[in-house]
């Protein structure tokens, strides 16, 4: 299993909103214990996607300038329906403010036209140098790799396609 | 990858309060996405770790009968990163009593006395809460293979929390 | 110790900004916990636990929200409240407002008479009858 929460980025409008997907599979393996029987993403699950979707939007705001982004803070996550394999969470993140080491969003997932989660998240970003000087090597390699990740998710598309604002 | 984010349960008061812990190590595969070189583990499976520590407390309050779900995360904040290597431990309070309708958690997450997380959150019971879909019987979120692997029905037989775990 | 209506807006104020995540200044007396504060079901809950740590009290279930009338076939009929149902609703609810609602008695709009003075009223009550 992958620790990956977005599979595609299908809007982006740096700096404010970003709309992406994560859509589920019976193949994800840890499916087989939530719930056996009865499998569904699991609610941290769609809070991480969130968060991936979000770090999409201030790396990209930010050129990737910081190659870490991580959740700081969660407030108010509410669940409603189950997402279930073969299903897709649709995401819509806006971005209250983005600054160089923090950010704020307000976000809300969707399967099948039905709230399945909402949140306010508050991120973090850094480098692997600011926390260990050591190892501030590794930044220029993860930034390539996230740079690379961002392809995968059909983000320079997104850009592309965004409207003029 | 398994969906269990604690090894075991420490401490356990029924009704009240309980204590878990959970090793993190390179071997699991998650922590090398995230992320590549700099493995660290997440803040929402640290969530869903307090997730299942608050949902054993207020399972087994009704013996396990019901399937207890995670309905709201009102507040979760982070004040350091936790890395393969470490060990976390999960205390989950709850907050006036646990009820039919549901339990308001509050949890801490420290590592060797460092305050990693808090966290409030609350658990509902799935048949009175949102699932529109055709239920059975049993109950998937506490399988016997679950109750096993966390020793569950050996809970009241841990010494209950004292300050002492305050560690 | 007796606390002012004041003093008692505040602490609800403090237990509702956490619970919703709503800001202070949108916590204002007339503002309903529904249609106001974006509460849902679980939150309503999670307002309960919070009141009954701060003020040192018990909600037991449907005292604060009662929301069990709504389910009675002797009170609501064609969604809306039968005269039984408004007097029921009086002898639970006699700190809220419910002159407008009386009008036009929607169960739908039964989410109007939860408003933030309509927790601190009943705060007050409880907290007399405690000390009485």
């Amino acid at each position: 299993m992958r620790f990956y929460l977005v599979d595609r980025i299908l809007e982006l409008q740096p700096p404010k909103r970003i709309v992406a997907v994560k859509s589920l599979s019976l193949a994800e393996e840890y499916l087989a214990d939530h719930f056996p029987a009865y499998p569904v993403l699991p609610g941290v699950m769609m809070l991480e996607a969130l968060v991936q979707a979000a770090a999409w939007l201030v790396r990209v705001q930010t050129d990737f300038e910081k190659s870490l982004v991580l959740l700081r803070e969660a407030q108010n996550v509410r669940y409603g329906n189950f997402v279930r394999p073969g299903g897709q969470l649709v995401m819509e993140v806006e971005a209250i403010e983005i600054g160089p080491d923090a950010s704020r969003f307000k976000a809300v997932g969707q399967c099948d036209g039905q709230q399945a989660v909402q949140a306010k998240l508050t991120l973090e970003h850094f480098n692997i140098g600011d926390e260990d000087p050591l190892r501030a090597n590794l930044d220029a390699g993860l930034r390539t790799l996230l740079r690379e990740r961002f392809r995968l998710v059909g983000g320079p598309q997104a850009l592309a396609a965004r409207v003029p604002s | 990858m398994r969906w269990i984010w604690i090894d075991k349960f420490i401490a356990f008061e029924h009704g009240r309060r309980a204590i878990s812990i959970k090793n993190v190590s390179l071997a699991e595969e998650h922590v090398h996405d995230h992320f590549p070189g700099y493995p660290i583990h997440p803040p929402t499976l640290m969530i869903e770790g307090m997730a299942q520590t608050g949902g054993v407390l207020v399972g087994e309050a009704f013996d396990f009968r019901e399937k207890v779900v995670l309905a709201k995360v009102t507040r979760a904040k982070f004040y350091c990163h936790v890395v393969p290597g470490d060990q976390i431990r999960l205390e989950a309070n709850v907050i006036g009593e646990i009820r039919l309708e549901g339990a308001l958690i509050e949890g801490r997450i420290t590592r060797n006395g460092d305050l990693v997380a808090e966290i409030q959150m609350m658990f509902a019971h799935l048949d009175q809460s949102r699932a529109p879909m055709e239920l059975g019987e049993e109950n998937f979120v506490f399988t016997e293979d679950f109750i096993r692997m966390l020793r569950m029905r050996q809970l009241n037989h841990l010494e209950p929390p004292s300050e002492k775990h305050g560690s | 110790m007796a606390l002012s209506r004041d003093e008692i807006m505040e602490k609800v104020r403090e237990a509702l900004v956490d619970a919703l995540g709503v800001d202070e200044d949108e916590v204002i007396p007339t503002a309903r916990i529904g249609p106001d504060l974006g509460a849902e079901s679980i939150d309503y809950l999670d307002i309960v636990f919070r009141l009954e740590k701060a003020f040192n009290i018990k909600i037991p279930r449907g005292d604060l929200f009662p929301d069990n009338i709504l389910t009675s076939e002797e009170f609501v009929q064609n969604k809306k409240l039968t005269e039984k149902g408004l007097a029921e609703l009086k002898v639970r609810m006699p700190y809220a407002d419910l002159s407008k609602f009386e009008q036009n008695p929607n169960v739908d709009d039964i989410a109007d008479l939860f408003t933030v003075n309509m927790i601190v009223g009943y705060v007050e009550a409880k907290l007399a009858s405690a000390a009485a």
